[in-house]
């Protein structure tokens, strides 16, 4: 069963700011870790293949230091990493990411399960999974707990806010995966090793996926970004309740009551 | 001169960085309530493949570097764990039989110590002498294909767990020689470990050998010629030591950097103060100094260079350096640094066993003095 793992890398901080003329973020000379999401992504197509065996393929795009987060991916135990990364592909949202991605995968061409995380650590929107089956014609499970493939049906415990539903559908298909998951594998040391002398990170640009440049980056982005802005947090007044602690709980519990929080 | 880390390193960086998060921070509790590392913890860092690293493949090793050994020691080392040197141990004793073991040796002593089948050891010490090794008093007494082994040896770390130590002894010449000795063969036994100050988990037991048998051809190196295998672990054990007091150096400034921003003196954190600024610039600049030497030391052992001297200076610059750092570590936290309840008393506690083990600083002094004095000049 061949696989092609979505990953994303993301500023290791929150704590970065804003271009105000693009409203998106200033990544430059930003650390980058691989999206801790797409971890628990690579982590699920390590565990389907130690059951059913097949090729797995990490894809990311980003601007080349993206490559550290492909390397970790192999590391992990991927077989193999694809960057897409050109300067076309620049200030793209999510709708231009899908379309690169997508195009990316119709290239790969032979994949029986997509899998992303279903939401990077920046930008969060959880559009690009959704999206990227769509633009492919493919079914789509999101955000999955469980994953069991049995021949060409696959069937997932999604997690709803308030319980779980099982899911499935045949394969090919895109599925999202949530934190809880699973616990990513820490690399071990000789697979460092392999990943960074004997793997392969292919770069792909622009034209190597035959697009049409008006979908790319930018210019293919209808979503325009018109306000960003810190949130303000306001210090509110501090009251300490003096007394005998069960006289002070009692009168905590009553504040708590008057503000509806209890 | 480069002084870059590879992609690969950077990556067993955070790997290790990982590991002691997940693996080792969450032991650290129970191992110093019950003083003893958790039974799983050997097998984790083989699965991680952390031990015999500088193995080659055909032994069971992965055929990295001395650097890269380091790197991921001062990471594992931020935790002041015991846990940080059993990794550490294994490597420099799996090399150490690597570096002079013979094919047969190497076959079958390397892969049960690097996919952590096997606690390793090194017994030298005695209870008539740490510092001489040429005192001991072990004896190794030639019988047929055998060598029957007499005598006590103190302070063996990981001398009562399951696997093979290199045991120092007297052969019939008087001479030292290196015997490979299964811990658990007839007439070996031992003590119940020694209560220490910090490291809890170590496991350091007295090992007592009465009429112990080992094959004449499980001689490790040559006969006669145990000291130099000795001098040579010891240089390698030094510089992973180091590794093991940068990390846990750092880990007494991050502590710190904690505390002081957070704590309050006079309407202001300690950190605005200039005096505690300045004591935090000292510790950075100290740690980043035994860091880099410790760093350098290692290259020239992969390099292939002898590291006996520069391994002795090295430890006689750091130890005191780091020890200095931990004891401005704990006078930042103030009364909290001595409390249990703060990670900077282990440190603090751990960081004071350098001076005295895997050769004392004063023998540090007269390795490098006495190299000083035989040279033509520097
Ligand atoms: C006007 C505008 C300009 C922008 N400019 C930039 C820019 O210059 N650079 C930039 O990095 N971002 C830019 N962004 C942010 C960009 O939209 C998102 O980073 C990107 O589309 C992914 O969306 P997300 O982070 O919300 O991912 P989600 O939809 O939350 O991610 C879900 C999953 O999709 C997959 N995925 C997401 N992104 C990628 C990817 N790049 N490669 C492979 N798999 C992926 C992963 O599996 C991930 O877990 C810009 C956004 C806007 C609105
Ligand atoms: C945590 C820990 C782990 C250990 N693990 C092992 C192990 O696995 N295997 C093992 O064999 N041993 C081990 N040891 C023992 C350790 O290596 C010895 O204790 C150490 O070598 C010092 O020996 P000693 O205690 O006999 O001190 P001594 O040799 O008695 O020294 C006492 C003092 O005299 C000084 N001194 C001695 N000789 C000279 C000299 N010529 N010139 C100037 N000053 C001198 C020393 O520096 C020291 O200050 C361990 C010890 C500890 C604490």
């Amino acid at each position: 069963m061949d696989m092609v793992v979505c990953i994303k890398q993301v500023p290791e901080t929150t704590d970065i700011g804003w271009d105000p003329q693009t409203g998106s973020l200033i990544r430059e000379g930003v650390p980058g870790i691989l999206n801790p999401n797409d971890k628990n992504a690579l982590e699920a197509a390590l565990d389907l293949r130690e059951k059913h065996g097949g090729l797995i393929t990490a894809l990311s795009m980003g601007p080349p230091q993206a490559e550290e987060a492909l390397r970790e991916a192999l590391s992990m135990g991927i077989d193999r990493g694809i960057l897409l990364s050109d300067s076309l592909f620049a200030g793209a949202d999510t709708l231009s990411t899908s379309y690169t991605l997508g195009l990316a995968l119709e290239k790969i061409a032979r994949f029986d399960l997509i899998l992303c995380g279903k939401e990077s650590s920046d930008g969060m929107t959880a559009q690009v999974g959704p999206q990227l089956a769509e633009l492919l014609n493919l079914p789509q499970l999101t955000c999955a707990i469980e994953i069991t493939v049995n021949r060409s049906a696959v069937k997932i415990k999604q997690k709803l806010e308030d319980g779980f539903r099982i899911l499935e559908t045949c394969l090919p298909a895109l599925i999202t995966v949530e934190r809880e998951i699973n616990r990513p594998r820490i690399p071990a040391m000789d697979s460092i090793i392999e990943a960074y002398r004997d793997k392969k990170v292919q770069v792909w640009a622009g034209a190597d996926i035959g697009c049409h440049t008006e979908h790319l980056g930018l210019k293919g982005s209808p979503t325009r970004s018109r306000k960003v802005y810190r949130k303000k947090v306001k210090r509110g007044e501090v009251t300490i309740l003096e007394g005998e602690p069960d006289e002070a709980a009692k009168e905590l519990i009553q504040i708590l009551k008057q503000k509806g929080l209890l | 001169m480069d002084f870059t880390l590879s992609g690969e390193s950077k990556m067993m960086v955070k790997a290790a960085r990982d590991f002691a998060e997940q693996e080792i921070e969450p032991t650290v509790a129970t191992v110093e309530k019950e003083d003893a590392l958790p039974d799983d913890l050997l097998q984790k860092f083989a699965k991680a493949r952390m031990l015999g690293m500088m193995v080659p493949k055909e032994y069971g090793g992965i055929g990295s570097t001395t650097v890269n050994v380091v790197l991921i020691l001062e990471e594992l080392a931020k935790t002041g764990s015991a846990a940080a040197f059993l990794m550490a141990f294994c490597n420099s004793v799996a090399e150490t039989i690597y570096h002079w073991g013979s094919e047969d040796l190497r076959k079958r002593f390397l892969p049960p110590l690097c996919d952590g089948t096997n606690y390793p050891a090194m017994a030298f010490t005695e209870p008539g002498t740490g510092s001489d090794p040429t005192a001991i008093t072990t004896t190794a007494t030639p019988d047929g294909d055998h060598y029957v082994l007499n005598g006590t040896k103190r302070f063996v770390t990981h001398g009562h767990k399951k696997g093979y130590g290199v045991f120092y002894a007297k052969d019939e010449t008087e001479r030292i020689t290196a015997f490979m000795v299964d811990k658990g063969s007839e007439g070996y036994t031992w003590s119940k470990p020694w209560a220490l100050m910090g490291l809890a988990g170590q496991g350091l037991v007295d090992v007592f050998l009465k009429d112990v048998r080992a094959p004449k051809e499980d001689i490790l190196g040559e006969k006669g010629k145990g000291f130099y295998i000795l001098l040579r672990w010891i240089a390698g054990e030094r510089v992973q030591q180091m590794a093991f007091m940068v990390g846990m150096g750092q880990a007494c400034l991050d502590e710190s950097l904690r505390y002081a921003k957070e704590r309050m003196v006079r309407g202001r954190a300690l950190t605005a103060m200039q005096g505690f600024q300045w004591m935090l610039a000292d510790l950075h600049a100290s740690i980043e100094a035994c860091r880099w030497w410790t760093y350098r030391v290692a290259a020239k052992q992969d390099e292939g260079g002898d590291i006996e001297v520069d391994s002795a200076a090295l430890k006689l610059f750091v130890v005191p350096t780091i020890q200095e750092v931990a004891r401005k570590a704990l006078q930042i936290h103030g009364s909290y640094g001595y409390c249990r309840d703060y990670k900077i008393e282990r440190l603090y506690r751990t960081i004071a066993h350098a001076g005295v083990t895997a050769g004392s600083t004063e023998i540090q002094k007269t390795i490098v003095g006495s190299a000083l004095a035989r040279s033509k000049g520097i």
